[in-house]
């Protein structure tokens, strides 16, 4: 289960990554396994050839994983940081359905942005963290300035 | 705010087996769509196409730390294209953007507030393979 940051939520000792592509190309590449493939086949429908290296989803020719899109990025930015935080902004709605069923990680952006199919989530709170189950309840937590 | 193009109505280009053919409506033209499907892409081919035209600028996520706002309220004439908007484009932006009527823009990213465009107004990037050629064009995303 992710946990969902908004605006004036996110701890002093979490780190916000805004820059997803330039985190992915730096650091999170080198930490890619065999879950990276699946993901990554699910979101840009393309084939990972190696740790360096996918296809492309137009005309199967070998590309840098550095092509991967930013969503994708993203994503696998999110489950192999879980000691960070990243801005999902920029993520596309297949992206975010993949965001939200992660089994860790966490997700920062200021304003809702959500999956409809969105199972549940954790949300910081005055006493700690609890947990979302709802689309419509995890909009209202957002919406809510206080 | 509807404004006809001021600059280019079609764009057009090439890049190996990639073929773009963007028809424009506005002069303001939002692009979004899910992760993946070439937007990324597509800006890199106008990229090079900018190369080749005084009038063509373009910006993403690497001009973060530069005079990008600065060089479109100084511009005219300017077609700027813009990967990334959501994180490049802060609300003074958006709005200088929305009432521009010396430069053209395509934006490509997710959220379109700000920018006084209806959902008619929004373009999602499509592609066609055939004969082992990409064709890139827009259509409605609503």
């Amino acid at each position: 289960m992710i946990t969902v940051y908004k605006k004036k939520t996110l701890p002093k000792n979490l780190e916000l990554i805004k820059l997803n592509d330039i985190y992915f190309n730096k650091f999170t590449v080198s930490l890619l396994d065999e879950r990276a493939a699946k993901i990554i086949k699910t979101i840009d429908h393309s084939e990972m050839l190696s740790q360096f290296t996918i296809s492309s989803r137009f005309d199967g020719t070998a590309l840098n994983i550095d092509r991967l899109s930013t969503g994708c990025k993203t994503t696998l930015n999110i489950l192999y940081n879980p000691d960070k935080v990243f801005d999902i902004r920029e993520c596309g709605d297949n992206a975010l359905d993949v965001i939200y069923a992660l089994p860790q990680g966490n997700v920062y952006c200021d304003y809702p942005l959500i999956s409809f199919g969105m199972d549940k989530v954790s949300v910081p709170d005055r006493n700690g963290t609890h947990e979302i189950d709802s689309y419509e309840e995890l909009k209202a937590w957002w919406e809510d300035e206080d | 705010m509807k404004i006809k193009p001021v600059v280019f109505d079609r764009l057009q280009t090439t890049h190996t087996s990639y073929e773009v053919d963007f028809a424009i409506d506005e002069n303001v033209t939002f692009i979004i769509g899910d992760s993946g499907t070439g937007k990324s892409a597509v800006f890199s081919f106008l990229e090079e196409m900018a190369a080749e035209s005084k009038n063509i600028v373009c910006f993403n996520y690497l001009d973060q730390q530069k005079r990008y706002k600065t060089t479109i309220k100084q511009s005219k004439d300017k077609l700027f294209i813009i990967d990334n908007a959501d994180i490049l484009l802060d609300d003074a932006t958006r709005w200088y953007i929305a009432t521009d009527a010396r430069n053209q823009y395509i934006l490509i990213g997710r959220n379109p507030t700000g920018l006084m465009l209806n959902q008619e107004d929004i373009r999602e990037l499509a592609s066609t393979t055939e004969n082992g050629k990409t064709r890139f064009y827009l259509k409605h995303a609503f």
